[in-house]
């Protein structure tokens, strides 16, 4: 300075800026708000598909072989199958033990002469098998009796469930209105002093189910002897003319068997929900490449991914796969334990445990979250840490616990690395088109990333029309604030600027202000969304990559390219027909 | 130094031709100060436009210190204007974010302490010395029109086309824009040209030529 005279180009881009801030600012903030948004949007979805991947990670490295007809299973009542079956079987061994029957064969081989006992050795077995039948015949019929029984109130029991949820929806609604409360007691009143005690003997199902199928195998067993044994003596005592052997039974006996077959069945699918498992177990650890195979009565959780809720998987395996899972991910228990054998306890990953607010001593469950596939309120007990996400529960709780609830099992087939194709397909060809389906990581990360697609369509959409409204308001704003200096341009260009060197300067201008504006959007994105990542993303259990560069820098491009490009074009345009002499003569 | 022979600037609209400037030939020597009047319409500010390489003309030549303008290119020409002339308009085309003393320097070829020092003492001579930080808004009509010829003078040209510098200028603010002028010739600067409407503020012209109808009398 000399005297205060500057020395410094006065049409330097710095002097632009700084005594046209009030014109160029809003530009900026208008331009940097809008690469803002786009950052925030583009985090998002990225957040919600890195979320997703590492929800569904532990799929990385396994693969589940889960029911198919999971639909047909939630349809099925083997309850009340069971008890019409059950039905027909009390019909049955009524009259076999009624006439004609085998008490009735068992009085006959008896009655034969000592003598002719004595000749023929097969007598004495069939008066056992005969003893036999009727033994396990009295004991069906004293299984039945209770099973149906029990059969019924488990049915009623159900039917009050749906009834009381009902109820607690209706209070939830109107918690002011006391008049389903009362409507409901007035119709269940009888219903409850009746049902309630029920609620006791649930555990004894499972038992009573147990018995009546031993003892109907007992039966089906001294049958078939019987069946044998009376062919055996009705062939030797042909020799003896007068031999008068009893007809067998063998009419009421074949329809007898049928029924039990069915009532067998029938209770099978109480007892062992997913048949064929042991076999698909057995025969998995066959594949080469398996490292292991552990059997899964899974479960889910229901939680929240950012781009919509998802059922994180539980694995229902026992102690020892609960280690090996854990070890196969390098995860560990950073906090509490592993659940405990046969009880309702759960050990999840500590973004699953953030995500759905609980810490050890907390609960999870159906009970608490309807959504959840949880069958029961399962206390947390353990706190898992580790690259990958997991949340494990007890097999023995999940499969001996519950008769009505959900609880398919499954298979959890481990291969070694570099072996999850070859496992796969030997999978594939073992399950053929069984009631088994396999889920593996490019299936999941398939449905994921078509998830995601829509989102990411819906996102493109908004950016191309940001970018071009943007492209628009600050085009037309750049050519209101270049007419206002066409005065400016005129001069420079009479005194000795040529067009190009203005259109030069035009362009460092505009491409400083969108150089600016870019930086400011990118600062400002990258400070909300490292606030709204430590604030609600981390305690949440979700995942956000505040430094994507990839959505940082090329997903914010188009914009100040597009505004640039187009503020350019039509300025440029002008300047490239500007007359100065025009402009001189001008008298406004 | 420049010379102008048998200048023609026509004006076409359809199949009408106006003749803007008419066969007009004139020398402006080294030095020299010129007065162009004559009434609105004239041709005066076309045959300025045609000196100082602004406009390309019809027909005949322009020449400054031997170079032809017909022979100069696009560029060239560009260059010849910013270096060797300063222009003084009607309007004082300040730039409105700059203040006295960076406008005046827009004009500079250079920027170092000398043209900063010059344009200073440029800002002082014509009475503003007080006001080189104003911002143009912040100058009085006349004010301005005064920051417009320090900025023509700063690169010291040649040659100096004043294009109505007084139209807008009270008559005391407009001899004292011209004398600006007068000095810039008298102090060895170069050659002013000066158009105007107005007679009496060409006193101290070497030569006034009066224009009509596009021809000088």
């Amino acid at each position: 300075m000399i005297d205060g005279a500057c020395m410094t180009n006065p049409l330097s881009l710095w002097n632009f800026y700084f005594r046209n801030k009030r014109k160029v600012l809003p530009v900026v903030g208008i331009l940097a708000l809008a690469i803002l948004g786009v950052v925030v949007t583009d985090s998002l979805l990225a957040s919600a598909r890195e979320t997703a991947y590492a929800t569904f990670g532990s799929y990385q490295k396994l693969i589940l072989v889960a029911p198919r007809a999971t639909r047909d299973q939630d349809l099925a009542n083997p309850l009340q199958e069971s008890l019409s079956r059950l039905r027909d079987v009390q019909l049955q061994v009524d009259s076999l033990d009624g006439p004609g029957g085998i008490s009735s064969y068992y009085d006959a081989v008896v009655a034969l002469p000592a003598r002719l006992r004595g000749q023929l050795p097969s007598v004495q077995q069939v008066e056992v098998d005969a003893a036999n039948a009727r033994y396990y015949a009295a004991r069906l019929r004293g299984d039945l009796v209770p099973l149906g029984d029990l059969i019924v109130r488990v049915q009623r029991l159900q039917s009050e469930e749906k009834s009381f949820t009902q109820l607690v929806q209706q209070l939830t609604e109107r918690p002011n209105d006391p008049r389903p409360l009362i409507t409901y007691l007035q119709q269940h009143q009888t219903w409850l002093q009746s049902v309630v005690p029920d609620s006791a003997q649930l555990g004894r199902l499972q038992s009573a189910v147990i018995s009546a199928s031993a003892d109907a195998n007992g039966l089906q067993a001294s049958l078939q002897a019987l069946s044998r044994d009376s062919a055996n003596l009705n062939t030797s005592g042909q020799s003896l003319a007068n031999l008068p052997v009893p007809p067998s039974p063998s009419g009421t006996i074949d329809q007898f068997k049928s029924a039990l077959d069915r009532l067998t069945a029938s209770l099978g699918s109480i007892e062992e929900p997913q048949p064929g498992l042991d076999k698909l177990l057995a025969d998995s650890a066959r594949i080469p490449g398996t490292a292991f195979v552990k059997r899964d009565a899974y479960s889910n959780l229901d939680i929240n991914l950012l781009a919509g809720n998802a059922q994180f998987d539980l694995y229902g395996v026992d102690q020892p796969g609960m280690a090996q899972l854990l070890a196969l991910y390098g995860d560990r228990v950073a906090a509490g334990r592993l659940p405990r054998p046969n009880a309702n306890e759960i050990a999840v990953s500590e973004e699953i445990a953030r995500s759905r607010h609980v810490w050890i001593g907390g609960q999870l469950g159906n009970n608490l979250d309807e959504l959840d596939r949880l069958p029961d309120a399962f206390s947390v007990v353990g706190i898992i840490r580790g690259p990958t996400r997991i949340g494990v529960i007890p097999l023995d709780y999940m499969t001996q616990h519950y008769l009505f609830e959900r609880r398919y099992q499954g298979l959890v087939v481990v291969p070694q690395s570099g072996h999850e194709q070859v496992v796969h397909d030997q999978l594939q060809k073992m399950i053929g088109s069984t009631a088994f389906r396999l889920f593996d990581w490019p299936y999941i990360k398939a449905k994921i990333d078509s998830l995601i697609q829509n989102l990411d369509a819906i996102n493109r959409f908004l950016v191309i029309l940001v970018t071009i409204v943007l492209s628009l308001v600050v085009g037309l704003l750049n050519n209101l604030f270049f007419r206002q200096r066409m005065n400016e341009f005129g001069l420079l260009a009479a005194v000795g600027y040529g067009r190009w060197a203005l259109i030069r300067r035009v362009a460092w201008e505009s491409l400083g202000v969108t150089v600016a504006a870019w930086g400011v959007g990118i600062g400002a994105a990258i400070a909300v969304l490292s606030w709204f990542n430590t604030s609600f993303m981390v305690p949440h259990g979700l995942v956000m990559n505040v430094f994507d560069w990839n959505v940082l820098l090329l997903h914010t491009l188009p914009i100040p390219l597009m505004v640039f490009l187009f503020g350019m074009s039509t300025v440029g345009w002008q300047l490239l027909r500007l007359d100065p002499i025009s402009i001189i003569e001008r008298r406004d | 130094m420049l010379a102008a022979q048998d200048l023609v600037l026509d004006y076409r609209s359809g199949t009408a031709i106006a003749h803007a400037v008419d066969t007009v030939s004139l020398r402006v020597e080294r030095g020299s100060f010129i007065g162009l009047i004559g009434p609105s319409g004239s041709g005066k500010s076309s045959l300025m436009y045609l000196l100082s390489g602004l406009k390309r003309p019809t027909g005949g030549a322009v020449t400054f210190d031997g170079h032809d303008y017909r022979e100069l290119s696009a560029a060239r020409l560009i260059r010849l204007r910013r270096q060797h002339f300063g222009f003084v308009f009607q309007q004082h085309f300040l730039v409105n974010y700059l203040s006295a003393i960076e406008n005046v320097t827009v004009g500079a070829l250079r920027r170092n302490h000398d043209t900063a020092a010059y344009a200073q003492e440029l800002l002082r001579r014509v009475g503003l010395g007080d006001k080189l930080q104003k911002r143009p808004y912040q100058l009085s009509i006349g004010e301005r029109q005064r920051v417009a010829v320090a900025r023509a003078l700063v690169h010291r040209p040649a040659v100096v086309f004043a294009d109505e510098p007084t139209a807008s200028l009270d008559q005391a603010t407009g001899h004292e824009v011209v004398s600006l002028l007068a000095e810039y010739r008298q102090a060895g600067g170069g050659s002013v040209v000066v158009v105007t409407h107005d007679p009496a503020m060409l006193t101290g012209a070497d030569r006034v030529l009066q224009m009509r109808d596009g021809r000088l009398n």
